[in-house]
């Protein structure tokens, strides 16, 4: 994995670039769809089998991303992949955000309390990546689990 | 369980995950995409039909499922960065549900009961 490539990539400015969706083959869309449908089929047989608690459990279950991380490995190289996760990290720490937002507010307004928690997750995602890239903190946290310099 | 809310639930999930998986590939730098691949894609879908079908009251236990299950996923994504340098991505994210497990298990048990 080389250092240079993941701070090259970091440098990148931020945003949505849809051309890069021409390049996505259908069958890699079903692969994540395959996925998505078990995990909430899952989470569902397990919530009426063991209770509605272990049923969610499954809603933060990170079904797509070996498929995800092993897609961008073959694609664009291990680096990216080990980049891909890093920001995983980041966008779990916005799930909480969402779990807890919806935890709160479901019982006010469902519907509010859905979309509070969606918004939770963005801005705790996003403006943690923007803390992380401002501050420098990514190359620190970096050295902290990546083998090579 | 009604066999009409499962199919529900697993056809809005997979189009959920499709969806955020769509502004993940068109989302860059690499690290600011990973963010998406984080995304509460299957809960939102989970949660909005599980209001449907059992009222906010009978929502909030899953909720509660899945905070707890949040630090499980900041354990795979740890334990991910670890071992995908070492034994690469398919290996490496397999082998980090083992992490997953064991954290969800343990804070189940500890507090979630």
């Amino acid at each position: 994995m080389q250092g240079g490539e993941l701070r090259q990539d970091d440098l990148e400015p931020v945003g949505l670039d849809w051309s890069n969706l021409k390049k996505v083959k259908p069958r890699e869309m079903l692969v994540r769809f395959i996925f998505g449908a078990a995990v909430a089929l899952l989470a569902a047989v397990v919530g009426s089998l063991a209770g509605p608690k272990v049923g969610g459990l499954f809603l933060a279950f990170p079904a797509i991303l070996p498929a995800s991380l092993t897609l961008i490995e073959k694609k664009e190289g291990i680096t990216k992949a080990w980049s891909d996760a890093s920001g995983g990290l980041l966008g779990s720490v916005g799930m909480a955000a969402f779990a807890a937002t919806a935890m709160l507010l479901l019982r006010v307004n469902p519907i509010l309390a859905l979309v509070a928690a969606l918004a939770a997750w963005l801005l705790v995602s996003v403006g943690l990546y923007l803390f992380f890239r401002v501050t420098g903190l990514f190359l620190r946290s970096d050295r902290l689990f990546r083998q090579s310099p | 369980m009604h066999i009409v809310v499962l199919a529900a639930k697993a056809i809005i999930g997979g189009l959920a995950v499709v969806g955020f998986s769509l502004i993940g590939e068109s989302a860059r730098p690499k690290r600011f995409a990973g963010l998406f691949a984080a995304a509460p894609s299957v809960a939102i879908a989970s949660l909005a039909i599980t209001v449907l079908q059992k009222g906010p009251a009978g929502t909030v236990p899953y909720a509660q499922g899945m905070l707890i299950a949040s630090a499980s996923m900041l354990a795979y994504c740890l334990a991910s960065l670890v071992l995908i340098e070492r034994v690469h991505a398919l290996v490496g994210s397999l082998l980090s549900w083992i992490a997953w497990v064991a954290v969800a298990g343990g804070l189940y048990f500890a507090f979630g009961r």
